[in-house]
């Protein structure tokens, strides 16, 4: 088809380029790769005929950000009856102790499964994806004082996660 | 932040481990497509919300829902999606339809003998539960073969490895009898009567084709099929069989349709559209198959040559491969490595296909198979049996990692009721043949 819009400029090397990040935060998120790899798509497949405007304001990561939030929590309110997860994708063998490291994963996703879904997405923007909490609120369409008060209400249930003390104090690395 | 958030934050980075595999922009791509037709089906279907109104829209969000657009969906998936979608309608006969065969048949009497190896009726091996029991997995047989090349036919099933064809037991997973064959080209053997089809040579201008006794695999005849233009390397490219007892050759830029009773080639279909990945001919014979690289499927009248129809997904880089025809349309593979996943295009259009099964990883695949009158998904991620009229997935079970590391089931088979896959497990170094008691829904 003639005139179709093509692949927009750029966005070939922001997927490339941020692929991986946003996947590992899928996975925060959901707990399993094959949700992490919808998440991801599902978002970028949302920029995809936005990305000059996106572009233009400097924001496409900020954008698939907030997609991946918003539609991770529109899954958690759904909780997905009927769906059938796919299974955890197998984890590529690492050098070191693969048995603490998978341990480890086990036991962060334990306690971010303990989470209410606003205070994991809150914990995964605001400490893995490294955003402001101005940034944080935006994705989340919430205000900076919610931000702070779901961050605050997660970093006291992680304190009592089983496991994750290790964790924190620099046990297993991945 | 303080100290505690601090801490926090390393160990998410610290542990969040890096992704098996990455999104692509094929992979986007392939999503809008998906969204585009799932929204034209859903205007032919559904009535307009009124305001205030929710209308039901079942479970789409997330995942590769199945679609069933019509042809209108072309436009709206290649509008929005960046996408171009075609579905044309051909009805000239092909130029090269019904070109004068060339081939040359012989019978070797220099062949390599077979080995026969095991004649006894005890397994070699006890019989040993695996994949924690997924669809009651046991392994029967430890050789190891090419993933998708387990196939069955006259009371045996037949596997190659690095360039040896084998026969099993299916009563005890003995390797019966082994040939050397060549085997430059992968591919599962193909049983047509009692003789059991291989590629075996690829010379470029050529493709040899050899035959074995099915009993015992004593070469019979050999083809050499002529082609023009590069020959596929995948698993399940190359060489089919069909209801027609041809057999049918992706020749580079055509097909090459071969009797295997008389060894001759009896037509050569041009496709100008190829290199030709894949071919598959439809249950009664009337379509044949054609996938090329350029992610298009081209249907083709097997008897005349005549080019019946086409359509395709263009904006993506990966190819359709694998392709298996069934009485509702056409199933097969898209991508390699880690982005490899398994499709069905109803009715043989692309704009409607629909992905199945949760694909494969650490550079396998999930090659469908027809077997048992169900369709056949494997993987390493879900083992997956699905309509052969519909591409309704009938069950489903997630395959389990061992250790985090893949396992892996392709190439399922059904025999005399019982159903067999090939199995690997990459952190045990252990592959094999197993026997699968799949649900009964699995059943035709």
């Amino acid at each position: 088809m003639e005139g179709r819009p093509s692949e927009p400029d750029g966005f070939r090397d922001f997927v490339e380029a941020r692929s991986t990040a946003l996947l590992r935060s899928g996975w925060l998120l959901t707990g399993d790769w094959p949700s992490a790899e919808d998440l991801v798509q599902t978002a970028l497949a949302a920029a995809w005929p936005r990305w000059d405007s996106l572009i233009r304001q400097d924001a496409p990561e900020l954008y698939v950000r907030k997609i991946m939030v918003n539609t991770y929590l529109r899954w958690r309110r759904r909780r997905w009856n009927g769906e059938v997860a796919t299974g955890r994708l197998p984890e590529l063998q690492a050098y070191g102790d693969v048995f603490a490291q998978v341990d480890a994963r086990q036991a962060l996703i334990a306690a971010l499964d303990r989470l209410p879904a606003r205070q994991r997405a809150v914990v995964v923007l605001r400490y893995f994806a490294d955003q402001t909490e101005s940034q944080t609120a935006a994705a989340m369409g919430c205000s900076v004082g919610t931000v702070k008060a779901h961050a605050s209400k997660a970093l006291a249930r992680l304190r009592d996660a089983p496991g994750l003390a290790e964790l924190l104090a620099g046990g297993v690395s991945s | 932040m303080n100290t505690e958030e601090h801490q926090l934050a390393e160990m998410l980075r610290r542990v969040a481990p890096e992704p098996p595999r990455r999104v692509t922009v094929e992979d986007v791509a392939f999503r809008l497509a998906n969204q585009a037709a799932e929204s034209g089906r859903r205007r032919h279907r559904e009535p307009r919300a009124q305001r205030g109104t929710r209308v039901k829209r079942g479970a789409w969000g997330r995942g590769w829902a199945p679609v069933l657009a019509a042809a209108g969906v072309i436009v709206v998936a290649g509008a929005s999606a960046g996408l171009a979608t075609t579905l044309t309608s051909h009805r000239t006969a092909s130029s090269a339809g019904g070109a004068s065969p060339t081939a040359s048949v012989s019978t070797s009497a220099s062949s390599p003998a077979p080995s026969q190896l095991r004649t006894s009726a005890e397994p070699s091996w006890p019989p040993e539960r695996v994949a924690n029991g997924t669809w009651g997995a046991e392994l029967i047989n430890r050789d190891t073969f090419a993933p998708d090349s387990l196939t069955s036919g006259d009371g045996s099933l037949y596997a190659t490895d690095a360039g040896n064809l084998a026969r099993i037991d299916p009563a005890n997973g003995n390797v019966l009898a082994s040939v050397p064959f060549g085997a430059s080209i992968p591919g599962a053997p193909v049983v047509s009567g009692s003789t059991v089809w291989v590629v075996s040579e690829y010379a470029g201008t050529s493709v040899v084709l050899r035959g074995y006794d099915a009993r015992t695999l004593a070469q019979v005849a050999s083809v050499t099929v002529p082609v023009s233009g590069p020959v596929s390397t995948t698993a399940g490219g190359v060489l089919t069989g069909g209801s027609s007892g041809y057999l049918y050759v992706a020749a580079g830029r055509g097909v090459v349709v071969v009797n295997p009773g008389t060894r001759q080639v009896v037509r050569q279909i041009s496709v100008p559209a190829g290199p030709v990945s894949s071919v598959a001919l439809a249950p009664g014979g009337s379509k044949l198959y054609v996938s090329t690289g350029a992610f298009q499927l081209l249907i083709y009248n097997p008897a005349s040559g005549a080019q019946l129809g086409s359509s395709a997904i263009t904006g993506l880089t990966t190819t359709a491969a694998n392709l298996v025809a069934t009485s509702g349309g056409v199933w097969g593979t898209t991508g390699v490595g880690m982005t490899e996943s398994a499709w069905f295009a109803p009715g043989g259009d692309l704009t409607r296909m629909f992905r199945l099964g949760a694909g494969a990883g650490a550079g396998l695949s999930s090659v469908p198979t027809l077997s048992g009158g169900v369709v056949w998904i494997g993987g390493s991620h879900t083992l997956v049996c699905a309509s052969p009229e519909t591409g309704q997935v009938r069950e489903s079970v997630v395959i389990p990692t061992d250790g985090g590391v893949v396992e892996h089931f392709g190439s399922v088979t059904v025999m005399a009721g019982h159903t067999y896959a090939y199995y690997t497990d990459q952190r045990a170094t252990q592959a094999g043949l197993v026997t699968l008691t799949p649900p009964g829904a699995c059943s035709s």
